[in-house]
């Protein structure tokens, strides 16, 4: 059953916050955009499963959740990703103007130095701006885990950013989870 | 936890994401008036918090890129025709569908050629609509708004037994006078499979809405929400445990969308008989 055109068209106005979240959670705008087309496709081949009733962002969001993970997945066989150099990738693509420069390499780098298990709820509670409950929604995970992952996420981005914590051995798989 | 007992940092950062409440998020508030160095930690996160959205952010007003614009698009137009959409496609109820064409563009005061086909129940709910609600002296079979008080209980009552008994499903006479409507009665419809029903429902404009119900087929689950427009009439359908649903009017989405969840929360109460 082909998608109709108000479900097309609902899904066109959440493609600019779709692709902020694919581009803090990937970096690299050119992966971001990647996971949004997988996203979008997925989204139409699976409409009729979409509830009228339910927000359409929440619902895009966690495909895109998932499709994030199978490529992690494909990642993860086929090399290992270093995130450093991803975020020094992506910044040196950024054309933000209007923070500062240090301010924002150290806030990538941060960012990137956290396990994806908390960057993402830390992304969808801070950037996204989803309720607790929508963010364990797209997660898949309950909303206690949401809650303690957040808070652990915060304390470890604040640390970074002080310098007070260097990574662990290994620490791109820098992996605790609570 | 006592008022001395510091909140721990999960409760801290909940309360900034606004996720405490009450007695508790009182409690949060009156520490950290209290004890400046946890406020300055609270600022710390919420000035990270700032920063975060500020970095990525202006992606928000990029213009889409054409690459994306297309996956939303594809397979639209060159796909469609026969057998997409609850307008396009075309089998049997020939006369039916027919009348519905002509009714249906008639109505909706439509030029448009587009063929009116049956071969889903929704596209059977619209085609009834668009049959039925023209309609000045016969809008419905059983008509619950004649006679008396005691005398439209009665009818309701009847009407209720009769579409149930016909359907084989539990057929409740929904009530939407919160939403500003009025039952005026029902009706009995033929369906591919069997019989199915047809609630009529008027707001003190005449404006008139229907709801179509039949009993659900084997391949009608899942039960989520959908809406589908085409023109002036829209729609919601959905199937909930052994019924279809499908609420047609040319009311605004939202408006529609309020009906059919009034429906759907009143089709969840044990069945009795309706107190009206």
């Amino acid at each position: 059953m082909q998608a109709d055109d108000v479900f097309r068209q609902q899904l066109l106005g959440v493609i600019p916050r779709l692709r902020r979240y694919a581009r803090s959670l990937v970096f690299d705008a050119a992966a971001a955009d990647d996971l949004v087309q997988t996203t979008l496709e997925r989204a139409l081949a699976h409409w009729h499963q979409f509830d009228q009733r339910r927000d359409l962002l929440v619902w895009v969001l966690s495909i895109a959740h998932n499709a994030h993970l199978d490529q992690r997945r494909r990642d993860a066989r086929l090399s290992v990703v270093d995130p450093e150099r991803a975020s020094a990738d992506q910044d040196a693509q950024s054309s933000d103007p209007g923070v500062d420069v240090g301010l924002r390499i150290d806030l990538v780098h941060a960012l990137a130095r956290l396990s994806p298990e908390q960057r993402a709820p830390l992304l969808l509670v801070s950037v996204e701006q989803l309720t607790y409950a929508e963010c364990a929604e797209v997660l898949h995970i309950p909303v206690g885990t949401v809650m303690s992952r957040v808070s652990r996420a915060r304390a470890l981005l604040r640390q970074f950013l002080d310098g007070s914590a260097r990574p662990a051995a290994g620490g791109a798989h820098l992996r605790r989870v609570i | 936890m006592s008022a001395a007992q510091r909140p721990d940092d999960t409760l801290l950062s909940a309360w900034l994401d606004g996720e405490v409440e009450g007695a508790e998020c009182a409690r949060v508030q009156a520490w950290l008036q209290e004890h400046p160095e946890d406020a300055a930690l609270v600022r710390m996160w919420a000035a990270d918090r700032d920063a975060l959205r500020a970095r990525f952010s202006p992606t928000l007003d990029e213009p889409i890129p054409e690459k994306l614009a297309q996956a939303v698009s594809r397979g639209r137009s060159e796909r469609r025709g026969p057998g997409s959409g609850w307008w396009a496609q075309s089998t049997a109820a020939v006369a039916l569908l027919a009348i519905g064409v002509a009714i249906g563009a008639l109505w909706r005061g439509s030029t448009s050629a587009e063929p009116l086909a049956s071969g889903r129940w929704t596209q059977r709910a619209a085609v009834a609509h668009a049959v039925y609600v023209p309609e000045v002296r016969h809008p419905v079979e059983v008509n619950v708004r004649e006679g008396d008080a005691a005398q439209q209980r009665e009818q309701e009552a009847h009407l209720s037994r009769w579409l149930t008994r016909r359907l084989s499903v539990p057929v409740k006479l929904f009530d939407l006078r919160d939403q500003g409507f009025e039952l005026v009665g029902g009706r009995l419809l033929p369906d591919a499979a069997g019989p199915s029903a047809q609630l009529m429902y008027q707001d003190a404009m005449g404006m008139r809405v229907t709801v179509y119900l039949r009993k659900a087929a084997e391949q009608d689950v899942p039960a989520a929400f959908r809406y589908d427009r085409q023109g002036d009439v829209g729609m919601f359908y959905w199937v909930e445990g052994r019924c279809g649903y499908a609420l047609v009017g040319t009311q605004p989405r939202e408006r529609l969308l309020a009906l059919a969840q009034a429906i759907a929360k009143q089709d969840q109460m044990p069945p009795s008989a309706p107190e009206r």
